[in-house]
């Protein structure tokens, strides 16, 4: 409604469409075309091929992509249980001190990934806890980058639950844990479907922590790529990212299919 | 559908003892809540009879849902105690109490069918799923809400939701049910059959002591066996709906509880053998019930609209005089204002033989035992 | 999990309060403890013996103050960047709306689900010397050399980081636009006023909070981006993150990297305690 002349749209949608064009779509389309292409000199690619993709499967790349998938499903559930659970501590607390904690745990999704990499290797070399070379460390790496993200989803989540609901079910006889369980959690389900999403779509991509701990046996998807692209070979790096960004939108997908399906039995 | 079904349940099962919910009494002992150090109750000590329905009205802020919600334990009282059948249950939890409750906004679990939401209190309380059946079946069916029963929330109307949620209630057979202004987020009309709704309820169902909180006091006036009245955190008056209605103790409880005309008269006589006095308003001569107003006191006269009448008979024998301000028609009723002396007074009537203008002369009449005296400062 | 309520006069001992422990220990051990141990390690050396000398000779070091500078540079610029790619298409997208504009949001809400460095990785092939925008050039203009290098540059880090960024302003932004009232535009557009009156005076007043919330943290999660700075891989351009890469995995100088860890940290420590304070603002 800025903009009611049909010459004035159309301006500002060619406009719009060649920014998000440029800055968005390019990108992705360009690193698709050069997953499959044999080489790339000029403006177009050539030699379509389906080799890069058929190294992705073996090898080292394939043990890449498991450990990716690993590493976000663990980090991710401990992520959810970890933040869940800090998030209806805190929420039946309130006050001074209950804000205060809160902010304390969205600390660790300020802080750099390199440092907390830093801090896990210098922390874990030595007693009285020595998990410097296991993949613990990578999975505690992660947890700790994406943990803020899940309390942050969940918190926002149980903020919308009435508090009428626990009441009622409080004094119909359900003991606390009744209620959560068959009260509390399945009305902030959505959330808690998002917030392992959110999650494990940030510990597929996460590199930073993960260069500076990770064994020689754990490689994950990010480092994978970025050693294939230091070495020169970017056709085989685009292939693995498509992987990557694949594995991505599969399991985001997915879960909001589940989700979605929960959601529509109760509201409609 | 027998309702000796619905109370015998020793042919279902031998070790639902806890469930058999027998009508119980509330009392509150001296009861007083706080919220950040301001005061929300002050000291209530207040006894609702087993099998009754006591409705506590009053405006917002007068700390009756504060009461209700100490009776299910959601806030911590003060000081004081909270008996339930005799027993101090302050400091059990809610789910200890043997309740159940229901409040403005349903709080119907979305995510179960109509079903699950109506057992839940039963499979709380670990009930067999036999007795569980039972009684779902049975509340659904008191509600009239059998059909539904596979049902979503989402899929009901607010009516049927709340009814739903009555039926949750009644499934646990609760010692006392609570209501936190049940019908106050349904359309008017829907309220009204709710509200008749919940009156048949109740007469099939006496042994259930019922706690109703409302800001409504034709809710109260239709459902209550006794209300309290309550303002700015304490209790202003309390006793039988009909008593409290006729003979209001104070001034607010006078015009909070239906409408009220208000007149400042003066006592002329002492109490006569049927217990009425004579007082002067104006130029006026009343007789009214009185019984320790001494000669010379000031009081107000309360006499409701519906009771003033613009033609005479013998009945009503009291004659007050003033002058038309203004006169609504309403369909059934029509409403008028008039000015007597500095007081306007409002008359309800239905049947007009003949409609006066406005500033004419005004006689209007009222039996003696329709009105009743307020001690000016009997305001708790 | 408790159920005493509002009263302060309770007695009953809670034991909702230690609900809590589990995952604060948790974080005590996973974040804060390692977090200690760096901020020891900067000033203590191998030997335990307290070293500020090392810690200053870092901190004045060429390549330290290099690497701040460029930080914070690269930092505010890909933040204006961000702002102003998202304001425009937040305009856009609110205001003169086309089929499938919510598809559009949700597609570019989707790129925040995706690793950063693919944007770097992807410039790679757009705007590097083998790579289509060269590619054309030099055959529609018959050069000789490829005549465009900003990818080896900050330039390339900005640009890579605008893309990646921005949704973290559309978003809001977006939120801030659906609650502007349609009436107030309506109205304004039936006195006379010309789009770009009604854009300052009326939206971008809505737009502010907003945007400031959506800009400092962008200018949060800039000066803590890595992946992208590591692809580049380009001699001139190392930010903090990437210096401590360099300094712990490279170098094996672990104070050192300590040293600049501790000023990452406490920088990012301060811009996130302004979003706070911006998103506070806000109303969140």
């Amino acid at each position: 409604m800025l903009v009611w002349s049909r010459s004035g749209k159309l301006a500002v949608w060619s406009f719009a469409a060649l920014l998000v064009g440029i800055v968005f779509l390019a990108p992705l389309a360009v690193i698709l075309a050069a997953s499959f292409a044999g080489q790339w000199n000029g403006v177009l690619p050539s030699g379509f091929t389906f080799e890069h993709y058929r190294q992705a499967g073996d090898g080292a790349s394939g043990e890449a992509v498991f450990a990716s998938l690993a590493t976000g499903v663990v980090a991710s559930l401990l992520a959810l249980i970890s933040g869940a659970w800090a998030a209806l501590a805190l929420r039946s607390q309130g006050g001074g001190a209950a804000r205060t904690l809160g902010v304390l745990f969205f600390v660790p999704s300020a802080v750099p990934s390199v440092s907390v990499g830093l801090s896990l290797l210098v922390a874990f070399s030595q007693k009285p806890l020595l998990l410097n070379g296991t993949t613990a460390i990578v999975f505690i790496a992660h947890f700790v980058l994406i943990s803020a993200f899940s309390f942050g989803n969940v918190s926002a989540g149980l903020a919308r639950v009435s508090p009428d609901f626990e009441e009622v079910a409080s004094c119909l006889g359900a003991t606390p844990f009744y209620r959560l369980r068959r009260v509390t959690l399945p009305l902030v389900a959505p959330y808690l479907f998002a917030a392992f999403g959110l999650s494990f779509a940030l510990s597929m991509g996460e590199l930073g922590a993960t260069v500076m701990v990770y064994p020689p046996g754990w490689v994950t998807l990010p480092v994978a790529i970025f050693g294939l692209t230091d070495r020169g070979d970017i056709f085989s790096g685009a292939a693995l990212t498509i992987v990557l960004v694949a594995v991505t939108l599969a399991l985001l997908l997915a879960l909001e299919r589940i989700s979605s399906v929960q959601t529509q039995a109760r509201n409609g | 559908m027998s309702l000796a079904a619905f109370v015998d349940e020793a042919a279902i099962a031998s070790g639902a003892a806890e469930l058999r919910g027998a009508a119980s009494t509330v009392a509150f002992d001296r009861v007083s809540v706080a919220y950040r150090g301001a005061v929300v109750l002050k000291p209530l000590t207040l006894e609702v009879a087993a099998g009754e329905i006591l409705a506590m009205i009053g405006p917002s802020g007068s700390g009756k849902t504060t009461a209700l919600r100490a009776v299910a334990g959601f806030v911590r009282p003060a000081s004081g105690r909270i008996r339930i059948g005799g027993a101090d249950v302050t400091d059990l939890p809610p789910y200890a109490r043997g309740l159940a409750m229901v409040v403005q906004n349903y709080a119907l679990f979305p995510h179960m069918r109509v079903f699950d939401n109506v057992a839940f209190g039963l499979h709380a309380r670990r009930a067999p799923k036999a007795l569980v059946e039972a009684r779902v079946a049975e509340a659904l069916s008191v509600v009239g809400m059998a059909p539904y029963v596979r049902r979503y929330p989402r899929e009901l109307s607010g009516g049927q939701q709340q009814r739903v949620a009555i039926a949750r209630a009644l499934a646990v057979r609760p010692k006392v049910l609570l209501l936190d202004e049940p019908l106050s987020a349904l359309d008017a009309q829907i309220r009204r059959s709710m509200v008749e709704e919940i009156a048949r309820l109740h007469g099939e169902l006496p042994d259930l002591t019922v706690l109703y909180v409302t800001h409504d006091q034709s809710e109260a006036l239709t459902l209550a066996d006794r209300i309290a009245i309550l303002k700015d955190g304490a209790l202003s008056a309390v006793g039988r709906t009909g008593d409290l209605y006729r003979r209001p103790p104070n001034r607010f409880s006078a015009e909070f509880l239906g409408r009220a005309n208000l007149l400042s008269v003066v006592v002329e006589s002492d109490a006569d053998a049927s217990g009425f006095v004579a007082v002067r308003a104006g130029d006026e001569r009343l007789v009214v019930p009185g019984a320790d107003d001494r000669v010379g006191a000031t009081r107000l006269l309360c006499v409701r609209p519906q009771n003033l009448t613009l033609a005479p008979d013998g009945a009503h024998s009291n004659r007050l005089v003033g002058t038309l301000r203004e006169i609504h028609w309403q369909g059934e009723l029509t409403h008028l204002v008039a000015q007597v002396g500095d007081a306007l007074l409002r008359v309800v009537a239905t049947r007009l033989p003949t409609i006066p203008a406005r500033g004419e002369r005004l006689e209007m009449f009222f039996a003696p035992a329709d009105a009743s005296l307020i001690a000016e400062d009997a305001d708790v | 999990m408790s159920d005493a309520a509002a009263s302060p006069h309770g007695a009953r001992v809670d034991l909702g309060a230690l609900w809590i422990a589990p995952p604060l220990i948790a974080l005590a051990v996973l974040f804060l403890y390692p977090l200690t141990l760096i901020a020891h390690a900067a000033v203590y050396d191998s030997g335990d013996a307290l070293n500020l000398a090392a810690a200053w000779a870092t901190l004045g070091s060429r390549a330290f103050v290099n690497a701040l500078v460029n930080t914070a540079e690269i930092a505010l610029a890909s933040t204006a960047g961000s702002l102003a790619l998202g304001l425009a298409l937040a305009l856009i997208i609110a205001f003169v709306p086309f089929p499938g504009a919510t598809f559009v949001a949700r597609l570019i809400d989707t790129f925040i689900a995706l690793p950063t460095f693919l944007a770097t990785l992807a410039f790679t092939f757009l705007y590097g010397s083998a790579g289509v925008l060269n590619g054309a050039l030099m055959q529609s203009l018959h050069l000789a050399d490829p005549p465009v290098h900003f990818l080896y540059s900050a330039w390339g880090v900005i640009l890579a980081e605008v893309t990646v960024y921005s949704p973290f302003v559309l978003r809001p932004l977006l939120a801030a636009f659906s609650l502007v009232d349609r009436g107030q535009i309506e109205a304004a557009s039936l006195l006379g006023a010309r789009p770009w009156r009604i854009v300052r005076q009326v939206i971008l007043p809505a737009a502010l909070p907003a945007a400031i919330a959506g800009g400092s943290l962008c200018l949060l999660l800039t000066v803590n981006e890595f992946g992208i700075v590591l692809f580049i891989g380009a001699k001139g351009v190392i930010t903090l993150p990437l210096l401590i890469y360099d300094k712990a995995i490279q170098e094996s100088d672990y104070q050192a990297a300590c040293v600049i860890a501790m000023v990452n940290v406490a920088l990012s420590l301060g811009l996130f305690g302004l979003y706070r304070l911006a998103a506070r603002r806000l109303g969140a």
